[in-house]
Formats: C-alpha cells, sequence, structure tokens
C-alpha cells in the first residue's frame, strides 16, 4: 500500500517539475527576444504565463491540504515548506520573463549595445542558472548548489559592469537613452531571475541537508 | 441518493437527550470521520447505524436512518442482516478465543456458509484485503491472541469485511494502538473506501483530517458542522468547530 501522503507529495514534486520546465521555457524566450532572435507569438507565451499562474495555484491548494490534513514532519514537511517557497520563486521568474518580453519589443536599436557589452553572455548565463536549478530539483542534486551561486554571482557582476558601461554609452550619446534604459531594466530582470533561481537551489539544499543557507555565500555556510 | 441518510434523529438515554435532531447523509464509497469530545454523541450516532443501541435498556430514538433506501428503524427491518450489512469495528481489537483463521470463518459458519473451499477462500481474501496475509500466512492455525495489537485489529477488521458488508463502521479503531499500527489501519481505511462506506469516530483530529472525506463535529449531542474534511480543516464555517478543531476548547 502507498502511503496517501507519499502520493500527495509525488503529484506536487510532478507539478514543480513541470511549472519549472515552464518557467525555464519562458526565460529562454525572454533571451530571444533581448537578443532580437524569432520569438513565439505573445498568445503563447502568455498562455504558458497563466499555465505557470494556475499551476503556482494548483500547489498552494495541495500544500494547504497536505499541512491540514496530513501533519507532515521531517523531510515531507521540509519538502512541503520548500515546495511553496520554490512555486513562488518560479512564479516571479515567469513574472519576469514576461515583462523582458513586453520591454525588449519596443527597444529599436539595441542589436549595437548587446553585440557590443556582450549582453548574450548575460542573459544566457540566467537562463543556464534557470536550467541547472530545475536539474538541481529534479535530481536532488545538492553538488550543483555550489556552481549555481557561483554563475549567479557572475552573472551579477558580469550585470553591473554591462550596466555601468550602458550608461556611460547614453551620457555619450543621447539617441541610446530610451534603448539603453529598457536594456538596463531587462539585465535588472535577469538578474532577479538569477536570483529567484538561486533561492530554488537554496530551498532544495535545505530539502535536503535540513540547513538553511538564505543570505549567506555558499562558502560561509560550509 | 445516498448510502446513509439521518433525518432528524434524536437519542435518549432514559432522561438524557444524548442526540439532538441530527440530519445527517453520506455517500458511498466514501469516508465520513465523525468528531467531538467526549459525551458529545459521535459514538451514539455511529452505534445507531446499525442498532447497536437497540441492545441498551430504556434507550429511544426518534427520526429516521435510511440505508440504501430503506428505514432501517421501521418494524419489519431484518436487523440481523443489517448487522452483516453494516460490520463494525472496535476501540480495543477483539478476536475471538480462536485460531486466526477461525477468527474470520466463524463469522461465515454462523451465517450458513459451509462449503470449506468457499470458507477458505473468503478467509484468504479478507486476510488479503486487510494487508496481513504476508504476516499470518505461516500460522494462521495459531491462537489469535498471539498477534500484536496492530495485527489483531487488522484481524477483526477482516472478520468484519468477510461477511460482505457495504458499511463499515469504526470506533476509535487505533485508540489503543501504537503509531506504526495506527498507519497501517489509517492506508488500509484509506484502501477499503474503494469498497466500503466508512464511518469512523475518533477522537485523534489529524486522523480524522489523513483518512476522511467528509467529517461531522458533534458538541453536546448536536450537529455543528459537517462539510468535506479540507473544508472543516482549513476554514470551518462556525466558531466551535474552530475552537475545537484548534485545541482551544474541549
Amino acid at each position: 500500500m502507498a502511503s496517501h501522503l507519499e502520493t500527495e507529495l509525488g503529484k506536487l514534486r510532478g507539478i514543480i517539475i513541470k511549472i519549472g520546465g515552464l518557467a525555464e521555457s519562458q526565460v529562454a524566450e525572454a533571451v530571444k527576444a533581448v537578443l532580437s532572435e524569432p520569438v513565439l507569438e505573445s498568445k503563447e507565451v502568455k498562455k504558458t504565463e497563466n499555465k505557470i499562474d494556475k499551476l503556482d495555484v494548483k500547489i498552494d491548494d495541495i500544500c494547504q491540504s497536505v499541512f491540514a490534513l496530513q501533519q507532515p514532519v521531517a523531510s515531507d514537511l521540509r519538502f512541503i515548506i520548500s515546495a511553496m517557497q520554490i512555486s513562488r520563486e518560479i512564479e516571479r521568474i515567469g513574472d519576469l520573463s514576461m515583462s523582458i518580453i513586453k520591454l525588449t519589443k519596443s527597444i529599436k536599436e539595441k542589436h549595437e549595445l548587446i553585440s557590443k557589452f556582450n549582453i548574450a553572455d548575460i542573459v544566457r548565463g540566467a537562463e543556464d542558472i534557470t536550467a541547472k536549478t530545475n536539474e538541481c530539483f529534479l535530481n536532488m542534486d545538492e553538488t550543483s548548489v555550489e556552481e549555481i551561486f557561483k554563475l549567479n554571482t557572475d552573472v551579477k557582476s558580469k550585470s553591473s559592469d554591462a550596466i555601468d558601461n550602458i550608461i556611460g554609452e547614453m551620457k555619450n550619446n543621447s539617441k541610446t537613452v530610451v534603448s539603453g534604459t529598457n536594456l538596463i531594466i531587462a539585465l535588472k530582470h535577469f538578474e532577479r531571475i538569477a536570483d529567484h533561481s538561486t533561492n530554488i537551489a537554496e530551498s532544495v539544499f535545505f530539502m535536503i541537508n535540513a540547513k538553511t543557507i538564505k543570505h549567506e555565500k555558499f562558502s560561509d555556510k560550509n | 441518493m445516498h448510502k446513509i441518510e439521518s433525518n432528524n434523529v434524536n437519542f435518549y438515554y432514559g432522561e438524557n437527550h444524548a442526540l439532538r435532531d441530527i440530519s445527517l447523509s453520506m455517500k458511498e464509497n466514501t469516508v465520513t470521520a465523525l468528531i467531538g469530545p467526549s459525551g458529545c454523541g459521535k459514538s451514539t450516532y455511529l452505534r445507531l447505524l446499525n442498532r447497536m443501541n437497540d441492545l441498551i435498556d430504556g434507550t429511544k430514538m426518534t427520526g429516521s436512518i435510511v440505508i440504501d433506501g430503506a428505514d432501517i428503524y421501521e418494524k419489519n427491518t431484518n436487523v440481523d442482516n443489517l448487522r452483516k450489512n453494516v460490520g463494525m469495528v472496535f476501540q480495543k481489537p477483539n478476536p475471538f478465543p480462536k485460531t486466526i483463521f477461525e477468527n474470520v470463518a466463524y463469522g461465515l459458519r454462523v451465517n450458513g456458509i459451509t462449503d470449506k473451499n468457499e470458507i477458505e477462500e473468503r478467509v484468504v481474501t479478507t486476510i488479503e484485503q486487510v494487508a496481513l496475509w504476508d504476516e499470518v500466512k505461516d500460522k494462521l492455525k495459531k491462537s489469535a491472541f498471539e498477534l500484536s495489537g496492530g495485527q489483531q485489529q487488522r484481524l477483526c477488521i477482516a472478520r468484519a469485511l468477510a461477511i460482505k458488508p457495504s458499511i463499515l463502521l469504526m470506533d476509535e479503531p487505533t485508540s489503543a494502538l501504537d503509531p506504526i499500527s495506527t498507519s497501517k489501519i489509517e492506508e488500509l481505511i484509506y484502501e477499503l473506501k474503494n469498497k466500503y462506506t466508512i464511518v469512523i469516530v475518533t477522537h485523534n483530529m489529524q486522523q480524522a483530517g489523513r483518512v476522511s472525506d467528509t467529517t461531522a463535529f458533534f458538541y453536546m449531542g448536536e450537529l455543528i458542522e459537517y462539510d468535506k474534511t479540507k473544508t472543516i480543516f482549513t476554514k470551518p464555517a462556525i466558531k466551535q468547530t474552530e475552537d475545537y478543531i484548534t485545541g482551544r476548547f474541549g
């Protein structure tokens, strides 16, 4: 006899994997939008966004039921707490991706800035973190958490440099002010996406080790 | 149509008005938990469903309880047949002082089944049904008292199921058991609801949450709230229910 609780946890795990995959595809669309590559129709992207929102609500609903009816403890408890946090992070990743897609559609003359300041490297870095985080959850692989932290630091640092350069460019060439500002916002969004993904990795670490590594450098805690 | 329908049920132990206007309907193949503080009437209500209270002198019941469309308190009700259809498991495991095999076979024989093969088949099937087979298959001829409390309780459930009831009443079936045995019985209840309609009285609210589809909260002989278990445990409509399930009274 499979335990009723195990069935519920299995269901939850399946939904998290699904919502994580959807968010990953939204981030991929956001990357393409910034790099002016062909993107899916807005209708499709919006549809995925709605799916993410619905699954987010479903995860909350299942977690609420499990808390109220099954009284999870130990690893089960950590899984439920983490599931709620992960779902929140993923939902934000979806929202940020949508914002980037909307924002970058209106940016003209962005090609020059993108190639000049190696923006592709930064946004693909954020995309990579999202994919690695999904794998980290899927395989419950705590060994990849450290790498995700490092990648996040790398994205942040590169993004910060790029933003300084874009600001410099805007000062010298007023024509780039509108596109530059939008690009800075998009970069900040990608930084947030990388942060949210890193938070998911933190939750996976907590799930496995019952140890919180929030607000700390990975190396400080290990 | 509901499997069990109670309409304006009142019950008296002499002068004591133990149940007041209870109207409660239960669907087929569901688990209903009856919760409430001691003396609230939940066990009394449970025992009305197979007329066990008839055995207590000086009691009176008004209203109606309809099972499968028939009022079980009508004069022409065959109470033996009713109790075959509505099996019961009690708080403490109460196996007969017989072998494990005989504990299940006895009820079949009493009910006129004499074919040896049929008895054997039904004993094995029901012991398997309660997930006890692997633990007892090599000691069927041993006394049921040699089993642990949890095993004895599963045997009692098998005994109740052997005579093919459609409803199973459980009166605090795990209160005398350790957590592992409790968890096995709970999982069993979850499995059994595919075939049976189950009504369980429990003092353990967490258990009500884990095993039941609907929950009825009784207080001082009244049915205060009856709803889906998830609703009762996440957003009860009545403050008394909320106070009880959150441990603020009772």
